[in-house]
């Protein structure tokens, strides 16, 4: 399994520019309105109530924002990099430029978890983020999150 | 005879100097220093250099007084919070396990040493103690930090079990001694009954004495230097007068050094001083004479059965009992492995070992070289290996915050306040301009040799010297904002779980996000509150609280125990339990060539 399940080629912003972590959760949101062809207003709020709660930044430059939305059909995961980082509120204080969205359906439960520790780990690995971070082309960013790393696989 | 006094002043310092250099070379391997005070001893004795020294009674003398000052500093150290919350699974480790290891190791004797049963038994009870100083110096020095609970229990259980271990070998030595013609009935009743009778006294005379002590010196206006002596002094006096009358001296001056290391004296910091230096000539010294005292040409006749019972005892004796002791408390299978790993057999073990030779027993010297051995094997087999173990069993706790440069001082008059002095580091929270809290304002900030106040200075920058005063309970937050920063391992994020969650929110927020199934009623709390309910009333560093298919962790918790940062894994498990056998010759050749542990900063 790797996350090419969860996150379409076109969900992929691949040089997003935002100022801070608000604008960036509401280019996200847009983006996903778009995937998911649901009100971007309702997106941006169950992502924000979730940081709410502390923020989905994981360290090393990388958060992942999720939350569960009524309306969707499927896990759905849009994934930005950023041109310039924005202060995230992350567990190491590091600005973060890598971000993955994923909202769940209601019912979801486990698999929506599964998808979040699948995502933590692929963009754990430092060579995998190198990567990402290397190019501005929303295919090859696509592909580098299709990878399932080496190291951490256990 | 003046030759006499010279000579053996020169050959004992020559002995505990030569010894206290080995420590430099030690530190390189990590644990088994104690392994090298006892070769030195044994080097240095009747096969080596051919010092002969053959008195058990001086042997057994020396060596108690010695456990008796290491016992005194173990209590000393271990503060009152741990032991409290450690004492259950501790105490009954510390005699149902040191039973059942007894028990355990006496039948395993039995069929492989030709010892009839009480022997057999007595062999058991000498190595069935976990050795404080061997455990002590394993946690504090070998640089490992696993869980507060694990590690409480630990020490509490080493320094408490030592009396009992103690009392069972000498009532059967007493009663190999006096031949073995008395009922079954009534010799359990008397070991029932000289039991109470040891542990009671024992107990009192500890609360008398540990009380007496902290009154006389808070009363007493004694000369500084003179001070540790004194209650030095006064630890022995409590040993000797339990002793006499007829309680346990080694369960009453471990209770006095609980007594007095929590009394908060104004002089506790000097007397820790002392006493580590006394607690480590004492174990020297103690391994020294155990090790002159034994006599390695002997070992080849009892070697094989010597080896089968150290290893019985380390895989099978006492994980066997360390896993049935812990059963009714809360620790995962990692932390039982780790609990019945640590479980060193040391000094004790062999000072008890002498017992038998000083009542001239008919298999007394064949029992002291296998306790001898039993020993060597597990100071080697499990002293080397317990740092690469701990990490393996995923117990080792990433650290809280990066290094710190600060002196504590004590202040003359005042018991309440402290002085300390932190360095500023390049990264720290305050150099990177976060600010000092009000009650903590700097009273004198030095940069580049020059002395000027906080106003003046401004914002602090690298290597500018600090000076607070503060109430004597500051808050752990200020080491914080002058620490340098923590590098996020990878693991880390495994072991903190890689979301962040405010603790002061409400569950019920947890609940959208995750639907883990709380109840109406716990969705109304705080997730501090939450999370402290779940982990049994006290949430403690690094532990986890399992809601459903997420687990919350306590990344901090402030004085009183409340939960001030949370994290959240989506990931649930377990780490494996791999249980080395052995080092990998990798890991030999990483902890020969590893550098010298840094000396903690802090004091």
């Amino acid at each position: 399994m790797d996350l090419s399940d969860l996150i379409d080629q076109k969900a992929v912003i691949p040089a997003m520019k935002a100022n801070s972590k608000k604008q960036l959760l509401q280019l996200l949101a847009e983006k996903a309105a778009g995937v998911t062809g649901l009100p971007e207003r309702e997106i941006f709020d169950t992502i924000l109530q979730r940081e709410r709660l502390g923020s989905t930044g994981v360290g090393n430059g990388v958060a992942i924002p999720h939350g569960k939305l009524p309306g969707i059909d499927r896990i759905t995961g849009v994934f930005a990099r950023l041109e310039t980082p924005v202060d995230f509120e992350a567990i190491d204080d590091q600005p973060v430029d890598l971000v993955f969205l994923l909202l769940a359906p209601e019912g979801a439960g486990a698999d929506h978890l599964k998808a979040l520790s699948r995502i933590a780990r692929v963009l754990r690995d430092a060579e995998n983020t190198a990567k990402i971070r290397g190019t501005k082309d929303a295919a090859a960013i696509h592909s580098f999150l299709a990878q399932t790393p080496a190291s951490n696989a256990a | 005879m003046d030759q006499g006094i010279y000579v053996i002043t020169l050959v004992g310092t020559a002995l505990v100097l030569f010894a206290a250099f080995s420590s430099l070379i030690a530190f390189r391997f990590g644990a088994p220093l104690l392994l090298i005070f006892l070769g030195i001893g044994l080097a240095a004795g009747t096969d080596g250099l051919g010092l002969d020294f053959d008195n058990a009674a001086v042997a057994y003398f020396i060596g108690s007084l010695a456990l008796a000052v290491i016992l005194f500093d173990s209590g000393f150290g271990t503060s009152v919070a741990a032991f409290r919350q450690a004492a259950a699974p501790a105490l009954v480790l510390a005699t149902i396990g040191v039973l059942m290891t007894a028990g355990l190791v006496g039948v395993a004797a039995y069929y492989v040493t030709g010892f009839g049963w009480l022997e057999s038994l007595l062999l058991g009870a000498t190595v069935a103690s976990t050795d404080a100083a061997a455990v002590f110096f394993l946690l504090r020095v070998g640089n490992i930090s696993v869980r507060e609970r694990v590690r409480s229990t630990l020490e509490v259980e080493s320094g408490s079990n030592d009396p009992i271990a103690i009392f069972l070998t000498l009532s059967l030595v007493g009663l190999i001694a006096s031949g073995e013609a008395m009922q079954a009935d009534t010799l359990a009743a008397d070991v029932a009954i000289g039991f109470l009778q040891q542990m009671g006294i024992g107990l009192m005379a500890g609360l008398v004495g540990g009380w007496s002590i902290v009154r006389l010196v808070v009363k007493l206006k004694l000369e500084q230097g003179l001070l540790p002596i004194f209650v030095l002094a006064l630890s022995l006096l409590v040993f000797a007068l339990a002793g006499a009358m007829g309680g346990s001296g080694f369960l009453a001056v471990y209770v006095a050094g609980l007594i007095a290391g929590n009394a908060k004296l104004r002089s506790t910091a000097m007397l820790k001083r002392f006493q580590d230096g006394v607690t480590w000539l004492a174990q020297i010294i103690m391994f020294l004479v155990l090790g002159l005292f034994a006599t390695p040409s002997q070992f080849a006749d009892i070697i094989l059965p010597a080896l089968f019972i150290g290893l019985f005892l380390i895989f099978v004796a006492r994980p066997l009992a360390v896993t049935l002791c812990l059963a009714p408390f809360r620790f995962s299978p990692a932390e039982s492995a780790f609990v019945s790993w640590v479980g060193l057999r040391g000094a004790v073990s062999i000072l008890l070992a002498i017992t038998p030779l000083i009542d001239e027993l008919p298999n007394g010297r064949a029992l002291f070289n296998i306790v001898f051995i039993i020993v060597l094997v597990s100071l080697i087999v499990q002293g080397w290996t317990v740092g690469p173990l701990a990490r393996r069993l995923g117990l080792t706790l990433p650290p809280r915050m990066g290094p710190l440069n600060k002196v504590e001082l004590e202040l003359p008059g005042s018991a309440r306040h402290e002085l300390l002095a932190y360095r500023v580091v390049a990264g720290s929270p305050v150099e990177r301009g976060q600010r000092i809290p009000r009650w903590a304002k700097p009273s004198l900030v030095v940069r580049d040799g020059r002395s000027m106040t906080y106003q003046y200075a401004g914002r602090l920058s690298a290597g500018d010297h600090v000076y607070i005063f503060v109430p004597d309970r500051y808050p752990r937050l200020l080491d914080r904002l002058f620490a340098s920063p923590v590098e996020m391992d990878p693991e880390d994020a495994d072991f903190f779980g890689a979301f962040s969650v405010d603790p002061e929110r409400p569950a019920s927020d947890i609940e959208a996000a995750y639907a883990p199934g709380l109840s109406e009623d716990e969705q109304k709390k705080t997730i501090a509150e939450l999370m402290r309910e779940r982990l049994g009333g006290r949430a403690e560093y690094g532990d986890r609280a399992t809601l459903g298919e997420i687990e919350l962790i306590v990344r901090d918790v402030d004085e009183d125990g409340r939960v001030i940062a949370a994290g959240l894994s989506v990931e649930p498990q377990a780490p494996e339990v791999r249980v080395p056998l052995l080092l990998s010759p990798r890991d030999l050749m990483r902890r020969i060539f590893r550098r010298k542990p840094r000396p903690d900063a802090g004091s």
